[in-house]
């Protein structure tokens, strides 16, 4: 039955569905007596006992107006059928064994469907066929022992019971589920999206202090100056860690069931982001660069060679800047530092003694995608390389 | 007295001390201090600055607000955005508003002071970040689908001054390589802030007709 989980949801957005379906049993039943009611009334003459028959209505509405008030436990479930199964059997002391013989419907006609389908929505479908069941078994008895007959149209009402039971119960069950999962769902939402800006906002001041520690610690010098630096370091490695996190969810089809690199698509801004530093500045788009998952991490790779390259051969507090830019038809990343630079000649010197790394790993990886590497360099203005890659 | 008159928004108050005694002490008139922005924007139209140093993440409305309204005062407060976290599309956002300047709150003392020197000029004060941002939004505009044909465009000189700029060249070294003066790569930068500027707000009157807000 319906969890406590679920329920402080359905009374905040209204009805859920599983009042809607219990909504539209009380309707059933009332339905059903008034036709019931009815059809006693027309036959009210013919019967062998025709204020047994009126006896039988008063109790079949009384209960109806009980059952639309109670929907009750499992106890409430019992009387439901018990008092289906009465009213049902006290068909034989009213009509004549002739009628019913003929073929007449029993004084309850489809009434007795209602807490079946009650059942049914209490325990799913297997519940709805005991209780089917239950109210098949007398209604076959009364038909074969008191009756003698045995009709098509007794069969018939044993299907349509039945089958009553299994769908609702069945159906009944499902929407309820979806409902329910869906409020877990939007829950798990709403915590995660609340968890994302306290996480937010408390970067944002840890943040904060660490940039005025630097700040300050710089200013003061000696321990101060060391306590500043640390802190600055810590401040960018934080940065960058957000940015990622933030970054890291690229919109875009992933195949299911494939690989590492399915043919999804990647952020390069997030990619890069880990290489920003005290030292690495990035700047880039606003809005996300997207490329195949392989191809940025290509890129990124060559990027992460070229900073490599300028940790190994520049003097330390050497800065460098990496702009990442997107014209639509191709992407262009450029690494430039403020290092000695490199003398011309040097690099195809370098090159052609075996000694690979800037042309291996930067201008390899690059070529691979089908792009280009410029190197423009003299000494004393640093070195620049721009990575272009066509989409 | 006689100091140029400065307002510093920011929620923080470590930072807006630390931020206000730097000011004071380089002889600024530091007129206020707010942590709100709605503060800010009231002080503001009855101190009336002439600079503003703004944090763009503040607990009420947003630093870009601030911008804008700053920006709308008469004469303009100049807006020198300082913050924490690099907030991209907030920056960009702010500088949309009517931003001069941006600054990471991490930069030494000396460069901040430097910053605030430059926005009192009416100077545009970039970051090499900013500059990439910048450029990313003027390819932006041009490819959506169909371009408008108001959008505001760069000239080539000012695309090569921004890549420059972004690739973390001063003004100095730019003027250098490409012959040209301090100034005039100054005015370039300038240049390529102002027409977004002016992009932004001819699309918020646009909007405001088409919804039938310029009218009482």
């Amino acid at each position: 039955m319906s969890t406590p989980a679920a329920r402080p949801w359905a009374r905040r957005t209204g009805p859920g569905v599983e009042a809607v379906l219990w909504r539209a049993t009380a309707v059933f039943r009332a339905v059903s007596c008034a036709y019931a009611g009815a059809l006693i009334a027309n036959g009210y003459g013919e019967y062998r006992y025709p204020l047994g028959g009126l006896a039988v209505f008063a109790v079949m509405a009384a209960w109806t107006v009980v059952a639309a008030r109670v929907r009750g436990g499992r106890l409430f479930g019992v009387a439901d059928v018990a008092v289906a199964v009465a009213c049902l059997l006290a068909t034989g002391l009213v009509e004549t064994r002739e009628h019913l013989a003929d073929g007449r419907p029993n004084l309850t006609v489809s009434w007795v469907a209602a807490p079946v389908m009650a059942w049914a929505l209490r325990g799913g479908a297997r519940r709805g066929v005991a209780a089917a069941l239950a109210v098949a078994v007398p209604d076959v008895a009364l038909r074969a022992l008191y009756a003698e007959v045995f009709s098509q149209t007794t069969f018939n009402g044993v299907v349509l019971l039945l089958m009553v039971g299994v769908i609702v119960g069945y159906l009944g069950r499902l929407a309820i589920d979806a409902e329910l999962r869906m409020a877990r769902a939007v829950a798990l939402e709403t915590a995660t999206r609340e968890r994302e800006r306290l996480a937010r906002d408390l970067h944002d001041s840890v943040l904060q202090v660490l940039a005025l520690v630097r700040r300050r610690g710089g200013e003061l010098g000696g321990e101060a100056a060391e306590l500043g630096r640390l802190a600055g370091e810590q401040e960018a490695a934080l940065r960058a860690l957000i940015s990622a996190e933030v970054l890291a969810v690229v919109p875009g089809p992933r195949l299911p069931g494939s690989g590492d690199d399915d043919g999804g698509t990647a952020d390069l801004r997030a990619l890069l982001r880990p290489y920003a530093s005290a030292s690495v500045q990035l700047a880039t788009p606003a809005t996300p660069v997207v490329l195949a998952r392989a191809v940025a991490r290509e890129l990124a790779a060559a990027v992460g060679a070229a900073l490599d390259n300028v940790a190994a051969h520049c003097p330390p507090g050497t800065r460098v800047w990496v702009l990442l830019e997107d014209d639509g038809a191709a992407v262009t990343v450029s690494v430039r530092d403020d290092g000695p630079g490199i003398a011309p000649g040097r690099l195809v010197e370098a090159e052609r003694a075996g000694r690979l790394g800037l042309a291996q790993s930067v201008r390899g990886r690059v070529r691979d995608l089908g792009g280009t590497v410029e190197i423009v360099s003299a000494p004393g203005q640093g070195t620049e390389l721009e990575l272009t890659v066509p989409r | 007295m006689g100091g140029v008159r400065v307002m510093v928004v920011d929620d923080h108050p470590m930072w807006r001390d630390a931020v206000a005694r730097d000011l004071a002490e380089a002889g600024y008139d530091v007129v206020a201090a707010c942590g709100e922005g709605r503060q800010a924007v009231r002080v503001a139209a009855a101190v009336r600055p002439e600079v503003a140093v703004v944090d763009l993440r503040l607990p009420d409305i947003s630093g870009v607000e601030v911008t804008r309204a700053l920006a709308a005062l008469d004469p303009p407060a100049r807006v020198l955005v300082l913050s924490a976290s690099g907030e991209q599309e907030d920056v960009l956002e702010a500088v949309k508003a009517g931003a001069t300047g941006y600054l990471v709150k991490s930069a030494a003392r000396a460069e901040f002071l430097d910053a605030v020197a430059r926005t009192v000029q009416g100077d545009a004060v970039f970051t090499p970040g900013l500059a990439g941002l910048v450029l990313g939004e003027y390819r932006r505009l041009a490819a959506v689908p169909a371009p408008a044909p108001d959008a505001p465009r760069l000239t080539d000189r000012e695309t090569e001054i921004l890549r420059l700029v972004a690739k973390g060249l001063t003004y100095r070294q730019i003027a250098e390589r490409l012959v040209l003066s301090h100034r005039t790569v100054q005015n370039h930068v300038q240049n390529t802030l102002g027409k977004l500027h002016l992009h932004n707000r001819v699309q918020l009157v646009r909007y405001a007709i088409e919804k039938g807000l310029d009218t009482p």
